[in-house]
C-alpha cells in the first residue's frame, strides 16, 4: 500500500499496543451472519407480496409477521451489528486504549444476539407491540435497555481512560448514537405490562403516534446515519489513505446534523390528525436537513480527491463511493418527501420503500460491505480468499440496487398518480384499490430480481469470508504494510 | 473550492493515523444551507400568516370540483326506489358489495341487510349516506367516490327492495324520513 507522506498511518499492530480484537471478530461473524438472515426475509417478503402463495398459508410464515422480522433483523442485527464491530475497531485504535472492560464487551456481546433470537423467535409468533421498529414485547425491550447501558458505560469509560487528548470526528458521531439510542429507545417504549407478553404503552392516540414517529425517525436518524458516519470518517480515509477533506465541515454539519434530525419525525404524519403547525416544524426541519446530511457526502467525497484512480480500479472505494453517493441520493429525496405537497404523492406508496433502501442497500449495506471487507484481512492476518468476487459482488450489488429502487419509485408514482387520478366527470378514473395493486405486480418482480441479486452478493461476501478464516490462506500482505507504516 | 488550502491540521497522532485539512466550508454548501434555513422561515411565516391549513386547502378544492362538476355536488341523492333501479343495482352489488355483505344480503364480513338490525339507522336516507360516506373506521369504503349518484340510488334499491322482502317492512316505511333523535328507527 502507498503511502504519501500526508498521511502516514502510525496505527501499530493490534498484538503489539493489545487492543481487544476478540470482540471485533466476534461482532464481524454476527454482522455476515444477521445480514444474510436478514436479507434472506427481504427476500421471501419481496417474493410474497409479488406472489401471494408464497405465504404458505400459514400464521407464522405471512407476510405480516415477516416483514418486522425483516426490518429487525436488517436494522438491529445486520446494521447494529456493522456499528458495534466498527466501534470497538476504531475507537480503541483512535483513543489508544484498551476498551475499559471485556466482560462488558462480552456482556454487550451476547445479550445483543439474545435479544436477536428472541426477536427472531417472538415474532413469527405473533408476539408484537405493534410499533413500526419498536415490535419487541416489552421483556425484549427490558433487556435491550440493559444491554445498551452496558455498553453505553463500556463506551464512555473508555473515552475517559483514552491516551489521547483530541477527540476525533468519528467518536462525536458513536456519541451521539449511543446517548440518543438510549433515549428514543426509552421513552417510545414506556408501557403497563399486563402479561409476560403484553403491555399497554403509556401514551394513545395522538401523543402515541407523536413519540412513535419522533423515535422512528431517530432510529434512521441516529442507527443507520449517524454511527455509519462516524465509521466512514475513520474507515473512508484510512482505505483512500487520505486526509479528511475539511475539519471544520466536519465539526458544522455534524452539530447541525444531530440538532435538526430530533424535530423532523413529524414529516411522518403529514396531513394527519397531529397539529398542522407540528407538522410544519417537522417538515421544515427536514428541508434544513439537506445541507447538514450533504456535508457528510462532501467531506467523503472530497476526500477522495488525489485519490480517483485508486478508485476506478480498488472495489472496496468503489463501494465507499456508491454509498456515500446513495447517501447524498437519499438525503436529497427525504427532504423532498417532507414537502407537503410531494408528501401527498408519495406517502403509502412504493416510493416509500424505494427511499427507504436507496438509503439502507446503497448507503448503509455498500459501506458496511467496504469496512468488511477492508476490515478481513487485518483482523484475521490473511489475504481474502477470493478478491476478485469483491468486484463482482460490488456489481451486483449496485445493479440490484438500481434496479430495486427504479422499479419501486415507478411503482410509487403509478400508485400516487392513479389513486388520485379524476375523470371527466369527477369521479376516481381508478376507483378500484384492487385493480391498481394489480397493476403493481410487474415492479415487485423486478424488485425481487434487484434484491435477490443483493443477496447472492453477500452470501458471496459471507462464502469468501468463511473460507478466508477457515480456508488454509497465505498471511496477508496488506496487513503488515499498514502495521509497518 | 478555490480556497481549499490544504493545510493539515496535525491531529494524525491522534486519530490513528488520519489527518485532516483545514479547508473552508465549500461556498455553494453554506449558501445551500442558509437558502434552506431562509425557505423554512419563509414557508412558516406563509403557513401561520396567511391562514393556511389542510382542512382549508380540502375545502377549497371540494369546492372548486362543485363548481365544476355541479350534476356531483348536487348529488344530495334523493332516494326514488323503481323496481328497474334495483334491477341495475344487483350487478353494482355483486361487483362491489358482494364480497363483504354476502351473495343473498345475508353479510359476512360486513353487516347483514336482511335482518331488522341497522347501526346507521334504517330509513333509505340513511343508507344511501352510509353508502356514499362509508364507515371507514370498520372497512366499509366511501362510495360516494366510486359510484355515481345514480348508481348509488340504483344500488340502494336493491339492498332495500331484498331488505323489504326478507323483513316485511314496506317501502313506504323505509322512505319515510328518519326519527329525529337520530339512527335505530
Ligand atoms: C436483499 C435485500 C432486501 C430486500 C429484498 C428487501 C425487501 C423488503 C421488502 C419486500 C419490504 C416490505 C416492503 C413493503 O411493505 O411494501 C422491506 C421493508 C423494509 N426494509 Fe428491506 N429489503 C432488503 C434489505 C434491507 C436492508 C439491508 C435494510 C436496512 C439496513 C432494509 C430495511 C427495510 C426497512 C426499514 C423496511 C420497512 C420500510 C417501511 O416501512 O417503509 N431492507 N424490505
Ligand atoms: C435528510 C434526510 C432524510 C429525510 C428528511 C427523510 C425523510 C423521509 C420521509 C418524508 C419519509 C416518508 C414518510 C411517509 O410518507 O411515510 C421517509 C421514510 C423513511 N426513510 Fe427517510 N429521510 C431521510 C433520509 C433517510 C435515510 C438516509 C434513510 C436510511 C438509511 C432513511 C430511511 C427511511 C425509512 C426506513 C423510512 C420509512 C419509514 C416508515 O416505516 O414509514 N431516510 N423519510
Amino acid at each position: 500500500m502507498e503511502s504519501s507522506a500526508s498521511a502516514v498511518m502510525p496505527g501499530t499492530p493490534s498484538t503489539r499496543t493489545n487492543y481487544d480484537d476478540q470482540i471485533v471478530k466476534m461482532f464481524f461473524t454476527a454482522t455476515v451472519v444477521w445480514g444474510i438472515v436478514g436479507m434472506l426475509v427481504g427476500v421471501i417478503i419481496a417474493l410474497q407480496l409479488a406472489w401471494w402463495p408464497a405465504n404458505l398459508g400459514l400464521p407464522w410464515t405471512s407476510f405480516g409477521r415477516l416483514r418486522p422480522l425483516h426490518t429487525n433483523a436488517v436494522i438491529f442485527a445486520f446494521a447494529g451489528n456493522v456499528c458495534f464491530l466498527g466501534i470497538y475497531h476504531s475507537m480503541q485504535r483512535l483513543l489508544k486504549t484498551r476498551m475499559w472492560n471485556d466482560t462488558l464487551s462480552r456482556i454487550h456481546f451476547w445479550g445483543w444476539q439474545a435479544i436477536i433470537v428472541s426477536a427472531a423467535l417472538t415474532l413469527p409468533l405473533g408476539l408484537t407491540q405493534s410499533k413500526e421498529y419498536a415490535e419487541l414485547i416489552w421483556p425484549i425491550d427490558v433487556a435491550i435497555t440493559v444491554v445498551w447501558v452496558v455498553f453505553a458505560v463500556n463506551f464512555f469509560a473508555t473515552i475517559a481512560i483514552r491516551k489521547v487528548s483530541h477527540l476525533y470526528v468519528a467518536i462525536w458521531f458513536y456519541m451521539s448514537f449511543v446517548i440518543t439510542i438510549a433515549v428514543l429507545h426509552i421513552v417510545n417504549s414506556l408501557a403497563i405490562p399486563v402479561t409476560a407478553t403484553l403491555s399497554y404503552p403509556l401514551y394513545s392516540g395522538l401523543t402515541d403516534a407523536l413519540v412513535q414517529w419522533w423515535y422512528g425517525h431517530n432510529a434512521v436518524g441516529f442507527f443507520l446515519t449517524t454511527p455509519f458516519l462516524g465509521l466512514m470518517y475513520y474507515y473512508l480515509p484510512r482505505a483512500a489513505d487520505r486526509p479528511v477533506y475539511s475539519y471544520r465541515l466536519s465539526i458544522i454539519h455534524f452539530w447541525a446534523l444531530v440538532f435538526l434530525y430530533i424535530w423532523a419525525g413529524p414529516h411522518h404524519l403529514l396531513y394527519s390528525a397531529l397539529p398542522e403547525w407540528a407538522q410544519t416544524l417537522g417538515m421544515v426541519f427536514s428541508i434544513m436537513l439537506l445541507a447538514p446530511s450533504w456535508g457528510g457526502m462532501l467531506n467523503g467525497l472530497l476526500t477522495l480527491r488525489g485519490a480517483w484512480d485508486r478508485v476506478r480500479t480498488d472495489p472496496i472505494l468503489k463501494m465507499m463511493v456508491v454509498a456515500v453517493s446513495f447517501y447524498g441520493m437519499s438525503t436529497f429525496e427525504g427532504p423532498m418527501m417532507s414537502i407537503r405537497a410531494v408528501n401527498g404523492l408519495a406517502h403509502y406508496t412504493n416510493w416509500v420503500i424505494g427511499h427507504v433502501h436507496s438509503g439502507a442497500l446503497g448507503w448503509v449495506g455498500m459501506i458496511s460491505f467496504a469496512i468488511l471487507y477492508w476490515l478481513a484481512p487485518r483482523l484475521w492476518n490473511r489475504e481474502l480468499a477470493h478478491p476478485k468476487w469483491v468486484d463482482a459482488h460490488f456489481w451486483l450489488a449496485t445493479i440490484g440496487i438500481v434496479i430495486y429502487t427504479v422499479a419501486m419509485w415507478a411503482a410509487g408514482l403509478m400508485e400516487g398518480l392513479q389513486w388520485r387520478a379524476i375523470n371527466d366527470l369527477g369521479q376516481l378514473a381508478n376507483p378500484s384499490f384492487v385493480d391498481i395493486t394489480a397493476r403493481l405486480q410487474p415492479f415487485l418482480w423486478l424488485r425481487l430480481l434487484g434484491g435477490t441479486m443483493y443477496l447472492v452478493g453477500v452470501i458471496m461476501m459471507g462464502i469468501n469470508f468463511w473460507q478466508t478464516i477457515r480456508g488454509p490462506g497465505k498471511p496477508s500482505e496488506t496487513a503488515p504494510a499498514t502495521a509497518a507504516a | 473550492m478555490s480556497r481549499d488550502t490544504n493545510r493539515l491540521l496535525g491531529h494524525a497522532d491522534e486519530a490513528d493515523g488520519i489527518e485532516e485539512y483545514d479547508n473552508p466550508l465549500p461556498d455553494w454548501w453554506l449558501g445551500l444551507f442558509w437558502l434552506t434555513i431562509l425557505w423554512s422561515i419563509g414557508y412558516v411565516a406563509w403557513f401561520a400568516l396567511t391562514n393556511q391549513s389542510q382542512v382549508g386547502w380540502y375545502e377549497d378544492e371540494v369546492a372548486a370540483a362543485d363548481e365544476r362538476w355541479p350534476e356531483q355536488a348536487n348529488a344530495a341523492v334523493q332516494f326514488a326506489y323503481s323496481a328497474e333501479a334495483a334491477a341495475a343495482g344487483a350487478e353494482i352489488y355483486a361487483t362491489n358489495c358482494l364480497v363483504c355483505h354476502g351473495e343473498n344480503l345475508e353479510g359476512g364480513i360486513g353487516v347483514s341487510f336482511i335482518d331488522d338490525e341497522w347501526i346507521h339507522g334504517g330509513q333509505a336516507e340513511e343508507v344511501v349516506a352510509i353508502i356514499r360516506n362509508g364507515e371507514l373506521s370498520r372497512g366499509m369504503p366511501a362510495w360516494g367516490q366510486i359510484l355515481s349518484p345514480e348508481q348509488v340510488n340504483q344500488v340502494a334499491s336493491y339492498i332495500l327492495e331484498g331488505h323489504a322482502a326478507a323483513t316485511g317492512r314496506t317501502m313506504e316505511e323505509i322512505m319515510a324520513p328518519p326519527a329525529e333523535d337520530g339512527p335505530g328507527a
